[in-house]
């Protein structure tokens, strides 16, 4: 089934991928134009629709046409044909990615869509302020925010190697659940910062306050979808990665740093960067090739798993120290680290414990910004044989040794018993 | 006896010889009812394994017949107990598999097909018959040719060995019971004779009996307590020696050659008393030796010490042995025989079983009928004449009632005793009422079977109190008239006759039931609920072959064996954590049951709600023991008060404890019951076995989803989610920070589905825009 799937991602990045792209207004495709024309020369077939069309479609006859969904829509309050809130969360849970962009002022679907996901946008109106942290083309509310780069997720795959050039936000804070797993802060807002509405006077304590809030959060759910939301429709624009930054502090940068996590972060939520696939698992006795019907105790074991890692479209061996094998029965009775070698094939040999039962090789590696990978491979461990105890055990030799002269003397004793009887026999015969 | 012989060979041959032949129909027809009366199952339902073990025995056997003996000695189980396994090879006693195995085997070789399954199905009953022969037998040989008749009759139909041993019921103890009254016939006859080849064929059965059932304990306790009592009344004998020492010696190393028993035999302290016993004889046999050569009082100074020496040094032995680990203490069932509420405080585990209950006066009565009035006159007719043996029907007797009061499932062993003494109590009384005018002539007064016990009574014992016996009730039935011993025969014909119709009436009734196959009586007719076989083959068709199915331990081994998936729990309860662990999870809330079935790999859940039809035996009413059982090993997590209301009620109404309203076993016996109206008098959710309406009726299931229910809702199989199935961490409205007010309504419809968006600029024709375009 897993590689079933990831036959079909490996299919669609050399086809290209379906990229649908929604917009409230045409215009988005202008003041987006930049990181459009990224996704179309990375290869995907991009198909920019308004958000109202009555023809939209996710799926045809049960098949997903596109892969990826893009919602540059903040304003939409009903998707025309048959997209809705239910469709694009049944996307997400039958593998597609989603990136979508809110606003202050985004519709209330936007907004329960992305709780589907696990993320909260702020009330309607509210724009995350930072007094201390704004870029010097804010026009007084303070609600252009320059956030330091320091609040990125520390993940290389995700928002690509980290400069110090502070990101240009202008938008609705989100608010997550510090518990759950799945969320990813990509984008934490300044400790200084807070979501309120600028035109209002603060009556009550602010829902997302200092880092709490998240500016820009993804999820990579369990089915390894990917979903990326962020407070603000400006982030992606033209405009925003274009613009030079000047912080109240008096710091300056020709560029502002949304360029390059923008790129990163679209190549990561449409599952260009950071995916891992496990092409074969073999085990078997040490120095066999086949596995056995059961390993018995105390048997050597090799195993062996391949794993690689999709780099610019092609497949390529994984490498990595800290893929760890366990031997599990409920508990893991073995934990080891395997080592690859040049062809990404991690391999390990141990010693199948003494505790007979239903055992399962268990790979499992989590990783921020990579896709979960996880293989389970189920074998039984059988108690010796009858036949496989030791036929003689050394400690016991005083008893054979009895046993047998036992035997030895049972048998001369009978024979001189005999002989002893006949004699007399034979003298009376006589 | 020779005389004896001598005397009916020259008298009549021609009678000895109808003798016979009366004795082997007697036995045929003995064999051919006790046959037929167990095929009411077959012939009601179909040729099916009962019930729970029968099932893990039949699977065994068709493994062992399908693989050969030393795939099934060597057989990890994976199927069962995941993730754990079973030795299935050395923790069952393979004498049934071996049994039907060979019995399969030899029928092949004659070219007759017959399917395993029903060798199974009828084994017990073929061998009912050859328990009847063994009976025979050994009263025959404690009493006489025509009470091991009536015994032979006896055990074939009465309702006690029936219960184990009807048709489809393919158990341990059905050839187990033929395998210990064959033995002990056997070790009687040794005992008689002195003989070698008795003692060793004795022990050979005896070894049968310890691969066939784990009762053979109760042999190796009683043999022992038979010697040692035969000691204490200063019986000892030459015979006794060599029977005794040949049987344990064989027997021990015999018994220790079944994978399961293993050391135990010299390591646990049950079979300690044999070993005891075996040091006595020999101590005696030694004193005797002595006594034949020392002076009188040289002999009682060395008697006191030596055996003030012996009895210390082996008590301390037995301590030591004990105390260093060597030989294990006595192990739980057994307490739970001397102390009736040792199970229940410190193992719920063995008194959750039904048949370990303590057992009803009324029991009595409905398995063994008059012969449970009548087996103390035979007793007692056994006391008045005692010897070796009758000593030991005498302690087999008293052993066994003790032992059937302790528990249901012993009355299994007290039953053929009772059959082997009424046996003697009607035919001493036949021998007294029937045969007066041969008695009223002198001399030839007696029958040959009297006679030749009193032979054989004059061998063994002490000749006086007999002639005494013999004088008292001749003097007694002078007086009796042809009219009173006619009204006697005829009253004791007419018990015999209700004894029978009893016990026909019990097998047909109580005992005939497959159990996974119900039936139901009503006006229209007979109702069959096939529901347990309907849920297991739904499970073998539409689960994956490995799929993991997480019951309660009683259906372990129906579901290995029908549906052939894994199972975690089954009914060989060798793990009580394990079952602990199921336990736990079936008394958690959901979210702490998820996580020890996904740390178990559980797939599906399968259990028995009896409610919509009324059926008694469902999880609902065993769940107490889950929670105790669990509370043994996580007291932390689990306590069996939570589970009772504040009067310490067990109910599952609105007044039940909401711990017990909210836990998994209740969330899946009542998952939709709450929508379900049985009939138009009762409400919704009327809960017909405990008569009364659900407590908690709209809930819904988070992390299961219902599989299959069956057509009376008789077995409910629920499917556990995986984790990616709960893929997306969705915040529930009521943990949202951010509340909503306004409610969007759809403006879509099926011509028009064109969406909306807020503020979106519309061109209208004709018109300026109201705002400016700058």
């Amino acid at each position: 089934m897993l590689r079933l799937a990831v036959f079909v991602v490996c299919l669609a990045s050399a086809l290209g991928f379906n990229t649908l792209v929604l917009v409230d207004t045409l215009a988005t495709r202008e003041t987006h134009s930049i990181f459009l024309k990224s996704l179309q020369e990375r290869g995907h077939e991009v198909s920019v629709k308004a958000a109202d069309d009555p023809s939209l479609q996710l799926s045809r006859y049960g098949e997903y046409i596109y892969q990826n969904l893009v919602i540059l829509a903040p304003g939409v309050e009903e998707f025309g044909g048959a997209l809705s809130v239910e469709t694009i969360v049944e996307f997400v849970d039958g593998g597609g990615n989603v990136l979508v962009a809110g606003s202050r002022d985004a519709a209330d679907l936007i907004r329960e869509l992305v709780t589907e996901v696990g993320v909260e946008m702020d009330e309607e109106g509210a724009a995350v302020i930072d007094h201390l942290h704004y870029d010097a083309n804010d026009d007084g509310q303070h609600t252009l925010i320059a956030a330091p780069s320091s609040g990125l997720i520390e993940s290389e795959v995700m928002v690509g190697p980290r400069d110090a050039v502070p990101l240009l936000y202008r938008g609705t804070g989100l608010i997550t659940d510090a518990d759950n797993p799945l969320v990813l802060p990509v984008l934490r807002a300044p400790s200084t910062a807070y979501c309120y509405n600028p035109t209002q006077s603060i009556s009550d304590y602010p829902h997302a306050t200092g880092q709490n809030m998240l500016l820009v959060a993804a999820l990579q759910a369990r089915n390894n979808a990917r979903v990326v939301v962020s407070g603000s429709l400006e982030f992606f624009s033209d405009a925003f990665i274009m613009a030079s930054v000047q912080t109240p502090q008096g710091a300056f940068y020709e560029r502002s740093g949304n360029g390059k996590v923008v790129e990163a972060l679209s190549q990561w939520v449409f599952k260009e960067e950071g995916v891992l696939r496990v092409v074969s698992v073999q085990h078997h006795l040490q120095g066999e090739k086949e596995p056995p019907v059961a390993y018995t105790i105390k048997q050597d074991v090799e195993y062996k798993i391949k794993v690689e890692r999709l780099v610019d479209g092609v497949w390529k061996p994984f490498m990595s120290n800290d893929l760890q094998v366990e031997f599990v029965r409920i508990d893991p009775f073995i934990r080891l680290i395997m080592t690859p070698n040049k062809d990404g094939v991690f391999s390990v040999t141990f010693k199948v414990p003494d505790v007979y039962g239903v055992y399962q090789f268990k790979v499992e590696y989590n990783r921020v910004g990579f896709t979960r990978l996880f293989s389970t491979t189920q074998v039984s461990v059988r108690p010796f044989t009858h036949v496989e105890y030791e036929r003689f055990i050394e400690c016991a030799y005083p008893y054979y040794a009895s046993a047998f002269s036992m035997m030895v003397g049972v048998f001369l004793f009978s024979m001189v018993f005999l002989h002893h009887k006949e004699s007399p026999h034979k003298t009376k015969a006589e | 006896m020779g005389r004896t012989q001598a005397k009916t060979m020259s008298s009549m041959s021609s009678p000895l010889g109808v003798k016979s032949l009366l004795v082997f129909t007697v036995l045929m027809l003995a064999w051919l009812a006790g046959f037929l009366s167990r095929l009411f199952a077959v012939i009601r339902f179909e040729s099916i394994i009962h019930e729970f073990d029968p099932w893990f025995n039949y699977r065994a056997t068709a493994h062992m017949v399908k693989n050969g003996f030393y795939n099934f000695l060597n057989w990890f189980d994976e199927r069962a107990w995941y993730p754990l396994g079973r030795i299935v090879g050395g923790t069952v006693y393979p004498g049934l598999m071996v049994t039907s195995g060979s019995i399969h085997y030899i029928l092949n070789l004659l070219n007759i097909p017959v399917h395993i399954r029903d060798i199974c199905v009828f084994l017990a009953p073929i061998f009912s018959g050859l328990t009847a022969i063994a009976t025979y037998l050994l009263t025959k040989e404690i009493w006489s040719a025509g009470a091991g008749l009536f015994a032979a009759c006896f055990i074939a139909v009465v309702p006690g060995y029936i219960s184990r041993s009807v048709a489809g019921s393919y158990d341990n103890e059905g050839i187990a019971i033929f395998a210990l009254m064959f033995t002990y016939f056997l070790w009687v006859k040794s005992v008689k004779t002195g003989s070698l080849f008795w003692s060793s064929m004795a022990s050979l059965s005896y070894f049968y009996m310890v691969s066939a059932w784990g009762g053979y304990v109760y042999i190796i306790n009683l043999i022992p307590l038979h010697v040692f009592a035969l000691l204490l009344m200063g019986r000892f004998s030459h015979r006794l020696y060599t029977a005794y020492t040949t049987f344990y010696i064989l027997g021990l190393i015999c018994s220790m050659q079944i994978p399961f028993v293993g050391f135990q035999p010299i390591r646990t302290s049950e079979h300690m008393a044999a070993a005891g016993v075996f040091a006595l004889l020999n101590a005696v046999a030694v004193l005797k030796y002595l006594q034949s050569v020392m002076t009188r009082a040289e002999f009682r100074h060395f008697f006191l010490v030596a055996a003030g020496t012996a009895a210390g040094a082996v008590f301390l032995a037995v301590v030591g042995l004990t105390w260093m680990g060597i030989v294990a203490p006595w192990s739980g069932r057994f307490y739970s025989l001397w102390d009736t509420g040792y199970a229940k405080i410190h193992i719920p585990i063995i008194a959750s079983v039904s048949e370990h209950q303590p057992t009803t006066w009324f029991s009595f009565f409905f398995d063994l009928h008059i012969l449970v009035a009548t087996f103390p006159v035979g007793l007692w007719y056994c006391i008045k004449n005692i010897n070796d043996e009758r000593v030991f029907i005498v302690l087999f007797a008293v052993s066994a009632v003790y032992f059937a009061g302790v528990m249901v499932r012993l009355m299994l062993t007290l039953t053929p005793v009772v059959c082997v003494l009424g046996g003697i109590a009607f035919s001493r009384l036949f021998e007294v009422y029937l045969k007066e005018e041969e008695q009223s002539r002198p001399q030839s007064g007696d029958s040959s079977d009297d006679d030749e016990d009193g032979e054989k009574n004059n061998k063994y014992d002490k000749a006086g109190k007999l002639r005494k016996m013999k004088h008292e009730q001749q003097s007694s039935n002078d007086g009796l008239g042809v009219n009173i011993r006619s009204m006697v025969i005829v009253a004791v014909l007419m018990i015999l006759m209700m004894f029978s119709v009893h016990c026909t009436w019990v097998t047909s009734n109580a005992y005939s039931s497959p159990s996974i196959v119900l039936a139901s009586y009503s006006q229209d007719g007979r109702q069959i609920l096939d529901d347990f076989r309907e849920a297991y083959y739904w499970l073998a068709q539409n689960t994956d072959t490995d799929a993991r199915v997480m019951s309660w331990w009683d259906y372990g081994y129906q579901i290995a064996g029908m549906a052939n998936r894994t199972t975690l729990v089954d009914n060989n309860t060798w793990n009580n954590s394990h079952i602990a662990l199921v336990g736990k999870a079936m008394s958690s809330n959901e979210t702490a049951a998820y996580d020890i079935m996904t740390a178990l790999d559980v797939d599906y859940v399968l259990v028995i709600f009896g409610g919509v039809i009324g059926y008694s035996g469902d999880d609902i009413n065993k769940f107490l023991w889950m929670v105790r059982i669990a509370e043994g090993e996580h007291p932390k997590d689990i306590k069996e008060s939570d589970y009772f209301t504040d009067r310490g009620e067990f109910r599952v109404d609105a007044q039940g404890s909401s711990t017990l309203l909210n836990c998994l076993m209740y969330k899946l016996s009542y998952y939709r019951f709450g929508e379900l109206k049985l009939d138009f008098r009762t409400p919704h959710g009327f809960d017909r076995t405990r008569n009364t309406v659900i407590g908690n009726k709209d809930f819904k299931l988070t992390y299961l989803e219902e599989a299959y229910t069956t057509e009376h809702w008789l077995v409910r199989v629920y499917r556990v989610k995986k984790p990616d199935e709960f893929n997306r961490p969705r915040i529930p409205v009521s943990q949202r920070k951010v509340k909503r007010r306004n409610v969007y309504l759809t403006k879509k419809t099926s011509k028009r589905r064109r969406g909306s968006i807020k503020n979106r600029p519309v061109v209208v024709k004709g018109h300026r825009p109201k705002t400016k375009l700058t």
